[in-house]
């Protein structure tokens, strides 16, 4: 598995689903970074996304709302979305805002990966760098 | 100080008092002296008194303060009298006071200050260290003085505390009866002068005067107000006038008894002058006080002939010197303040005094200043004044307009005050036995209190025969909460209308003009219209709708958009009137409700920000932006530890830090763009306060939607009212509220037996 680091944004791609690493805290700035590479994931053909907050501490309702816009485009991409590893506070959040109506949740990356795996025809577990 | 408060050393100077009998001004004594500390870096003090409340002993004992300190801040205390002719006759008397006083000081003589001194007395008294410097001032008074330029002259006299060779001193000058120096025009406007030259001494003084006086001269005179400070003198307390009526009576040896003490109290208002006066009456007339009748003989004696009479004379004779005019301004005075015509028109007494347009407004200036009538420039108010001042006004009409036999005028006088005193002392007795709606109204400021203290009928209902102790301990419970108002001002009912006097007393009908949450805008602004009705009973629905009626009207007349009707009655309402009013969202209490209103404004914090005092409570103050709201979670988490908040709380408070900060500097147009953070730390709670000065566009925190075409915008500006919602669901108690320039936010998050 190869992570490439794009604007600080971690992210690799197993088959044609993007994985892309939420940071600490993640708020406006941080939000827009992982926005424009879930963008620049989606443009160049994955079908899925996988964003992991296994780091992330503190979200505050702006990244939120950034990541509903994420969920937006890759609607209009046809891809799916998986949030990994969000600790209870953050889950919380999330429930208040109403996020989780409209993604789904694994317990952490791999779990995601297999999540989709069984829902994305064409899933294929190589990693592929972009 | 070296004794100055001990009775052994003291020396009574100026006084014409003891200390000890010096009663009811001590903050503002000590305020005086306060200003003749290095501290005060020689800013001046204005003394705003309202008329005939008294400042001149207020003035002498500080005089007498510093002079016994023996520090080097020299006393001197001048008073402007009627008997100053001209502006330069007065300068020329402060001249020789000063430099009598000082030398008095130097030398440590009190009794210098009282002696007639010629200027080559005071030269042969005057301290060898001191002789040169005041040598010099005399040579060139008298240049000057020859040289015949007044105002040079004046300047000069004025001017000479501030030729005090600073090694030797520094002078605090405390000028009394500024108002009657503004009489004494001439080629010098004497009380400009005193402002110009006391203002750019850099020196601390004094200047004491009639507010509505004082403050016009010191515009004129284009003070720099931030180097003046203001005091208000206003009258006494109920406690601190029967304190000063038990100490004068003794000290002029009158006999007095408690019910005339309180008589005198209230028929003069509490006013340290009238009483003072009055009572010295009593003394050169050897007549002891013990009867209502006893008062009353010697009242009107006081109003025909005596200390009173001579005090209104003297001021009716400086406003109106000719006889003439003079016998018409006290008709115009009577008959329009006994008349229901409140307001008269400038004009129609212009003609009737027969005067120019210049010197009818010379003669209402005068009457204005001395607050015996409201003049604004197109109309006067006669109704304005003490009963005093009305009851002198009512016996020279009689007897100088009428020509009525004076043995009538005496007689009536007697009568009228003695009907009069009963009704005055009943007034008095029923509103100390009442609660002040003025006092609890003036108090609302966005506290929230049990909502029930405003229904009688749930109230009734659920501590109708509850003991004291079980009915707070069922308020503390009381889960709906009226968050009251922000009020701005206060003023009885009759203010607005007149007629109402005849249904209501003054103090028992009040208008309020309100902002709901401390938010000053149009749609929030409120008028409370609170009445408090006589009944024994509970409130028929008959008389609650007569009142509900009336207060409506009142609105309506006065064009009171949003507006609040309470009503308070002794013993509450019926059922049928509890229905009625709640019918037209009107509120209704008993007293006991009112009580209660008290104790719970007393205990409930005011949300608006108070100063840091405690030591669980703790200030940070951060830039707007660099993720500095990381901080302040950072810095709750260190403190919410303090209390046992689980984890999971301690986020949710972080969470809700973070979205305030990200509020506050998404919002505000803060001009110095910083967060004030305040974390208070109580026995089961967390109290978060965040502000921010700048002003916050009208539809954050008002729940209202903000308007936008684009539809993108749309969703995205509903997502950035998540914070609010966020922090609404996080936190426990939420109040957001605009302050003066600014926003605050003021969370609290209760610690619930380890649970969230």
């Amino acid at each position: 598995m190869d992570i490439s680091s794009v604007s600080d944004v971690k992210s690799h791609c197993v088959g044609t689903t993007a994985v892309v690493y939420a940071s600490d805290y993640l708020n406006k700035l941080t939000g827009e970074k992982i926005e424009r590479e879930c963008r620049r994931q989606l443009a160049q053909g994955c079908r899925a996304l996988v964003i992991d907050f296994a780091d992330t501490q503190l979200v505050n309702s702006i990244g939120i709302s950034i990541l509903l816009g994420i969920i937006d485009v890759a609607e209009k991409n046809k891809a799916q979305v998986v949030f990994a590893d969000v600790n209870n506070q953050t889950v919380e959040l999330f429930d208040m805002l109403g996020l989780t109506r409209h993604v789904a949740l694994a317990k952490d990356e791999q779990e995601a990966l297999l999540t989709l795996s069984t829902t994305v025809s064409g899933f294929d577990s190589t990693p592929t760098v972009h | 100080m070296h004794g100055a408060n001990s009775s052994d050393n003291f020396r009574r100077v100026l006084g014409r008092v003891n200390r000890q009998d010096f009663v009811g001004r001590v903050p503002e004594l000590e305020r005086t002296l306060a200003q003749a500390s290095p501290k005060s870096n020689g800013r001046g003090l204005l003394l705003l008194m309202k008329p005939a409340t008294g400042v001149s002993e207020l003035l002498r004992q500080t005089y007498d303060q510093l002079f016994n300190q023996r520090t080097d801040v020299i006393p001197v205390y001048f008073a402007f009298t009627r008997q100053d002719t001209s502006a330069v006759h007065a300068a020329i008397e402060f001249l020789s006071s000063f430099l009598q006083q000082y030398i008095a000081f130097r030398r440590n003589e009190p009794a210098l200050c009282d002696a007639a001194l010629t200027l080559q007395d005071l030269l042969v008294l005057a301290p060898s260290a001191d002789l040169l410097w005041i040598e010099q001032l005399v040579q060139l008074y008298e240049r000057v003085r020859s040289s015949n330029d007044k105002k040079e002259l004046v300047r000069l006299c004025l001017s000479a505390p501030q030729r005090v060779p600073p090694h030797l001193g520094r002078s605090f000058v405390m000028l009394d009866g500024a108002e009657l120096a503004e009489d004494l025009n001439g080629d010098v406007v004497l009380g400009t002068e005193i402002l110009r030259v006391f203002g750019r001494s850099k020196q601390s003084f004094v200047l004491a005067g009639l507010r509505r006086q004082i403050l016009e001269a010191a515009h004129n005179a284009k003070c720099n107000f931030e180097l003046l400070d203001l005091l208000r003198l206003e009258e006494l307390t109920f406690d601190e006038a029967n304190s000063l009526v038990d100490h004068v009576a003794r000290r002029q040896q009158v006999p007095t008894s408690r019910e005339v003490r309180d008589l005198l109290v209230q028929q003069f208002g509490s006013s340290p002058f009238f009483i003072s006066a009055f009572l010295q009456a009593a003394r050169e007339k050897n007549t002891a006080l013990i009867s209502y009748l006893d008062c009353e003989r010697l009242y009107a004696d006081e109003l025909l002939g005596g200390h009173l009479n001579h005090h209104f004379q003297a001021l009716l004779e400086e406003i109106a010197p000719e006889l003439e005019n003079r016998l018409m301004l006290i008709k115009l005075l009577w008959e329009g303040s006994a008349t229901e015509e409140k307001t008269a028109s400038v004009d129609s007494w212009r003609k009737r005094l027969h005067l120019s347009t210049d010197e009818c407004e010379d003669v209402l200036h005068q009457l204005h200043i001395h607050e015996l009538v409201n003049w604004n420039g197109a109309t006067i108010d006669v109704t304005t004044g003490s009963q005093t001042w009305k009851d002198f006004l009512k016996v020279s009409y009689r007897l100088s307009v009428l020509n009525e036999p004076r043995a009538l005028v005496v007689a009536d006088t007697i009568g009228d005050a003695l009907k009069r005193a009963p009704h005055t002392m009943s007034r008095h007795y029923k509103r100390l036995a009442q609660l002040g709606l003025r006092e609890v109204a003036l108090q609302f400021d966005c506290q929230r209190v049990p909502e029930v203290l405003f229904d009688y009928a749930s109230f009734a209902k659920k501590f109708k025969g509850v003991s004291d102790a079980e009915v707070l301990a069922g308020l503390e419970s009381e889960s709906v909460r009226l968050k009251l108002p922000q009020t701005i001002h206060v003023a009885s009912c009759l203010s607005f209308n007149r007629d109402l006097r005849q249904v209501c007393e003054e103090q028992k009908c009040v208008v309020v003009h309100t902002f709901d949450d401390g938010i000053y805008s149009d749609a929030q602004e409120v008028i409370w219209l609170i009445a408090r009705i006589d009944s024994k009973l509970e409130v028929e629905v008959g008389l609650a709708e007569v009142w509900q009626e009336r207060l409506a009207e009142l609105a309506r007349a006065h064009g009171f958009g949003r507006h609040r009707i309470w009503l308070v009655s002794n013993e509450g309402f019926s059922d049928d009137a509890s229905h009625y009013l709640e019918a037209r969202n009107a509120f209704c209490s008993s007293e006991r409700q009112l009580a209660l209103l008290i104790d719970q404004l007393a205990m409930t914090p005011t949300s608006r920000p108070t100063a840091i005092e405690a030591s669980d409570e703790f200030l940070i103050v951060l830039p707007m932006g660099e993720d500095n709201e990381l901080l302040a979670a950072s810095t709750v988490e260190h403190i919410a530890r303090r209390l046992t908040f689980p984890p999971a709380a301690i986020n949710q408070i972080k969470t809700a830090i973070v979205e305030a900060c990200i509020n506050a500097s998404e919002h505000s147009f803060s001009p110095d763009r910083k967060i004030y953070q305040r974390f208070r730390l109580e026995s089961d709670r967390l109290v978060v306060t965040i502000s921010s000065r700048g002003i916050l566009p009208t539809n954050v925190g008002s729940g209202k939607a903000s308007t936008t075409n684009n539809e993108d915008d749309d969703a995205t500006e509903e997502r950035r009212g998540w914070g609010l919602k966020l922090i609404r669901t996080l936190m426990d108690e939420v109040e957001f509220e605009r302050v003066d320039e600014g926003t605050s936010l003021r969370m609290t998050k209760y610690v619930r037996n380890g649970s969230v």
